[in-house]
């Protein structure tokens, strides 16, 4: 045992050895001071995610089984027939939009069939004792001098409102309170989510590049004095030097253009995750400068409340929710000489009903037309996919300290969550709900949509904390409750050459008495698009029954 | 048992044996020093006067350094035992040392007499170090590499201290945490010294009980140093504790001392009843008197009803509606003797009706209009309450505001928070109320500000009731002149969606504190 314990030789403990044994000692003292207190201060590394043991939660999901059960075509002849003038299929924003248009145009014969057991779609909402939440969209941008009729329907909701001169005024109420957003990055919080924090020369360099070319497309008309760039995208310049941006990923324009970055990478591809759920490499470079160059200013105001756009749901509601039918599953329509038969479904009873109708609004993902549309014979579906997503609703006994409204993790596969409390006028804050958004834009959709299906509960909550608590290492004993809910066919993918090909301006024209009305003609999933289509189907139909009508658009 | 072993042949430790002695030296300089930082510091912190304290304190460590290097001589055998010994002793003393002043301070009576017994223990068991630690190498190495290794780690350790401290600790770690931390360092010593040599210690059993057992104990105190922090941060009260409430809002505190009664909330005075009715009456009367006919008033905030008891002294008010959210301090300044005593018993009077509500919820779900509104909220320190500063709120407050009636609101200080003062100014003129600043001041918050808002030109008072100790209609008008350094400066509207408050108070209040 005491075999080495030789005198040690001065001339062994050289002065390398000594200066090694100075500089070793500062790292070793240093990483265990800096380990002690990291360790310590999570209190005995809680930074792995316990057990979440005590919180309560469920999944809940788009209605696929009966999706499926359409695409079996395995579904009963309805013997009641009711007739109807305008049926609208599909009660999300574009369908909720076409019913507010012909409403407030004094059109009240039609009917809302939605699957889902509330009506909205991506703006649907929930509500606990703690405060009501977003099941998807979460706010809407102060409109664009295009989108009249966002600006119609926000002045109808008494959030914007006309001053003595004219010029829209919002009601400071709606529009997202300060502190905005945040960003998670290399361990601490940073106001803002572009991530500037120390960098050099070459990169500050980068953004400024990045800045003038968002600058040249935002200020950029063509011949005719159209921008490059519209919202809803119908107004934008048809000019090849702005359609030729299809052609080519968001990844591959950031590349040409010498902007590698990380950073500035990282930034636009969190934007497209975040508008498109698709990465910076599926994104089309037409639809990536489209989220940063639509809108006159760089960053607009935006609107929000604590159930996100389901306040717009629940103002169209207000007008229209009498005509609206929900947990109806339409499975069949077929069109003929006098009219359109829409068959529907009640899932709750399996009741069946045939509507017969003049006009049909079809307002339904547009991928769903084949097995449903009767005598459907257009090609180049294949080219619209869509991207899933996961959002889930943590239910907190405390708003996370320093938490502003859009709190995001840098480097990680979510988009970090949003505080429904934060629009709360009052002083003290307590319990809230976080809005946790997980787009798949790493994945393929197809894969994605395989891996919400087989995932069950229990591993998106620890998904969850395990992505939240690099942040928060105490999330898990603060979290009571999570709710998630799947979207398989959430969004539209704004894909390279889909934005401006033949297949998606041509697979929406009319057939026979159905019309159609859906972002997904748009190529992308945005309320102003959604919203346009709904409005703009409306008054094609009142246009052909010669109703009076004064144009939204 | 080893117990028995002795170590008096106490040559060779083995390479292994001499490099953790080595490092044991540059880890102990660093803990000595830093020891001796946390002592200078909690002394100016406490005491005020950081270059008498700094140096008084450098003095005697340095002093009781060298009686411990005279002592050394008198401890012959079991080296390695003693180092040991006193590496335990050094990381109690010195870890808990921080906690153990701030207790002292607000506890007991006699804190230099600790402070010097702490600085002056400390130093005597660090001054013991270097020289065991000589001895003990003194047969391993030549003694010219044994003075050079061993005294250029010392310094070394002490640079590394010197550096951390003020860099790193203070700010980050905090004084409680960072003694813990190098008495967790000291101790971390004691147990790897152990392991190593356990085979030659005289009464090793006990010696490594007493190492594991203050390893842990000091670990555990680190666990809990938020909670000790924050427990020491409460006692932390010039005056002695009367009253202590934690509500789900906010931690009440009032103080006395002699005549002087004080309420913290959260830690942080909102009066003292030496000078409060300074602020009182010159946030109430100034709008008060200006309005003809006052029947109703409104007050929001101010749940310690002194701004109540100002509005009573107008024999026309009829009504007051106080809006405070904490039920708590409604029955402190009602019920309590103590509290009632200080607002005059206002809030027991029939006039007064207390809500208890969220002040902007409140306002927007009400119809009601007022002759007198009065605005006390805290200082607009963070998002949340910098709303009650915003155009938004200021616009709900003239919806409220009868013809005729005058809104006062507190304003932070023009002095201190020049920016923030102005910007709350401007807000209040951009919802088209006629805003009038003016100053008071109050000795225990220094220079103050308020405006007094209307929906006509404001008439300054020619008249104020009997009674008041501050305000005369003489000496008003100089309280609306603002010399140079309180003049308007630019800035923006302070809104919902764009709080520039915020910023402006905590940049102003930030460049005062330092």
């Amino acid at each position: 045992m005491n075999g080495s314990m030789s005198p040690s030789d001065p001339e062994r403990l050289s002065r390398r050895t000594f200066l090694g044994l100075l500089a070793g000692t500062g790292v070793a003292l240093t990483a265990a001071l800096g380990g002690g207190v990291n360790f310590l201060r999570g209190k005995w590394g809680r930074r792995t995610v316990r057990s979440g043991g005590g919180i309560q939660g469920t999944v809940l999901g788009a209605n696929h089984e009966w999706g499926h059960r359409v695409r079996s075509g395995n579904l009963p002849v309805p013997r009641e027939v009711v007739p109807v003038e305008v049926l609208i299929a599909g009660g999300g924003i574009s369908g909720l939009s076409a019913g507010w248009k012909l409403h407030n145009s004094g059109f009240g014969e039609f009917r809302i069939l939605e699957l889902e057991s509330s009506a909205g779609g991506n703006s649907r909402w929930g509500e606990n004792a703690v405060s009501r939440y977003p099941w998807g969209a979460h706010y809407l941008p102060m409109p664009t001098r295009e989108s009249r009729a966002v600006r119609e329907l926000l002045q109808e909701m008494e959030v914007l409102e006309s001053d003595s001169h004219g010029e829209l005024r919002a009601d400071r109420r709606h529009l997202c309170h300060a502190p905005h957003e945040r960003l998670f990055v290399h361990g601490n919080w940073q106001v803002g989510i572009f991530p500037n924090a120390s960098w050099g020369p070459e990169e500050s360099r980068q953004v400024r590049r990045f800045e003038e070319h968002l600058e040249r497309w935002r200020t950029w008309k063509d011949a005719s004095g159209r921008s490059a760039f519209a919202l809803p995208r119908v107004y934008s310049s048809t000019d090849p030097a702005v359609r030729k941006l299809d052609e080519i990923s968001m990844a591959t324009y950031l590349e040409r253009h010498g902007l590698d970055s990380p950073r500035v990478r990282w930034y636009v591809d969190y934007a497209c995750r975040d508008d498109y759920g698709c990465s910076i490499d599926t994104t089309s470079a037409w639809a990536g400068l489209h989220y940063f160059c639509a809108r006159e200013v760089q960053e607009p105001d935006v609107f929000t409340w604590p159930e996100g756009n389901g306040k717009i749901v629940q103002h169209l509601l207000q007008r229209i929710g009498d005509r609206v039918e929900t947990g109806s599953l339409v499975y069949r329509i077929k069109p003929d000489k006098e009219g359109v038969s829409v068959d529907s479904i009640r899932v709750a009873t399996g009741e069946v009903v045939r509507y017969r109708a003049k006009n049909v609004v079809y307002s339904m993902p547009i991928f769903t037309a084949p097995y449903i549309i009767k005598g459907w014979n257009r090609g180049g579906l294949d080219s619209f996919s869509y991207a899933p997503w996961m959002v889930a609703n943590l239910t907190v006994d405390r708003v996370p300290e320093g938490a502003v409204w859009d709190n995001v993790l840098h480097r990680s596969p979510g988009l970090g969550y949003v505080v429904a409390t934060h629009q709360n006028l009052q002083v003290h804050t307590g319990p809230s709900v976080l809005t946790y958004y997980r787009p798949f834009a790493e994945m393929d959709p197809g894969e994605a949509r395989h891996r919400l299906l087989k995932t069950s509960w229990s591993i998106w909550r620890d998904e969850i904390l395990e992505d939240l608590s690099s942040a928060h290492p105490d999330l898990a004993d603060r979290v009571s409750r999570i709710d998630v809910m799947l979207h398989g066919h959430a969004m539209i993918r704004p894909t390279p050459g889909f934005m401006w090909g033949k297949v998606r301006e041509e697979i929406g024209l009319p057939l026979q008495g159905i019309r159609f009305a859906h972002s997904d003609l748009s190529g992308f999933s945005l309320f102003e698009e959604a919203q346009y289509h709904g409005v703009r189907v409306a008054e094609e139909i009142l246009d052909s029954r010669g109703h009076d009508y004064e144009s939204s658009l | 048992m080893t117990d028995t072993v002795s170590e008096q042949s106490g040559s060779e430790f083995g390479s292994v044996g001499q490099k953790t002695l080595m490092i044991s030296v540059f880890v102990i300089a660093t803990c000595g020093l830093v020891y001796e930082l946390v002592a200078g510091t909690v002394a100016s912190y406490l005491l005020g006067d950081s270059v008498t304290q700094f140096s008084i304190i450098i003095g005697a460590y340095l002093f009781s350094m060298g009686i411990g290097s005279y002592l050394s001589r008198y401890l012959e055998r079991g080296l390695v035992t003693w180092f040991i010994q006193i590496e335990i002793l050094v990381g109690i003393l010195g870890g808990c040392s921080a906690l153990v002043l701030f207790l002292a301070f607000t506890q007991l009576a006699g804190f230099q007499i600790i402070l010097y017994s702490l600085v002056g223990a400390i130093g005597i068991l660090v001054g013991l170090e270097i020289p065991i630690l000589l001895r003990i190498l003194k047969e391993e190495l030549p003694f010219r590499d044994l003075v050079s290794r061993v005294l250029s780690l010392d310094y070394l350790g002490a640079l590394a201290a010197s550096l951390l401290f003020p860099l790193w600790l203070v700010p980050r770690v905090g004084l409680i945490r960072t003694s813990l931390l190098f008495g967790i360092a000291n101790l971390a010593v004691a147990v790897w010294a152990y392991h190593l040599f356990r085979g030659r210690l005289i009464r090793s059993a006990w010696i490594g009980i007493q190492a594991h057992v203050v390893l842990v104990g000091l670990l555990v105190l680190f666990a809990f140093s938020p909670q000790l922090t924050r427990v020491v941060e409460g006692l932390f009260y010039q005056d002695p504790v009367v009253h202590v409430r934690t509500t789900p809002y906010q931690r009440i505190v009032l103080t006395r001392s002699g005549q002087d009664v004080r309420l913290y909330l959260n830690g942080h005075l909102q009066f003292s009843s030496q000078d409060e009715y300074r602020y009182h009456e010159a946030l109430v009367h100034p709008a008060l008197a200006t309005i003809e006919a006052p029947r109703r008033a409104l007050v929001l905030g101010g749940g310690d009803g002194m701004a109540v008891r100002e509005i009573l002294r107008n024999p026309q008010v009829k009504e007051v509606i106080l809006v405070e959210l904490d039920p708590a301090m409604a029955e402190l300044f009602r019920d309590h003797d103590y509290g009632a005593t200080l607002n005059a018993q206002a809030l027991r009077d029939p006039r007064v009706k207390i809500v208890h509500a969220d002040a902007f919820v409140w306002m927007d779900q009400s119809r009601e209009r007022f002759d007198l509104i009065v605005a006390d909220f805290p200082d607009p320190s963070n998002y949340s309450v910098a709303k009650l500063y915003t155009r938004t709120f200021y616009g709900r407050l003239r919806d409220h505001l009868a013809p005729g009636g005058a809104i006062a609101i507190q304003s932070t200080s023009p002095l201190f928070a020049r920016r923030s003062f102005w910007c709350i100014v401007k807000t209040i003129r951009s919802v088209g109320l006629v805003a009038t600043p003016y100053h008071a001041y109050i000795p225990s918050f220094g220079e103050w500000g308020y405006v007094v808002a209307t929906l006509k030109p404001y008439r300054k008072p020619e008249r104020f009731p009997k009674g008041l100790r501050f305000l005369t209609s003489e000496s008003v008008s100089g309280l609306f002149a603002f010399p140079v350094d309180m003049q308007p400066l630019e800035v923006e509207v302070n809104r919902l969606n764009e709080q520039r408050l915020v910023e402006y108070y905590s940049d102003e209040w930030e460049h005062v504190s330092q």
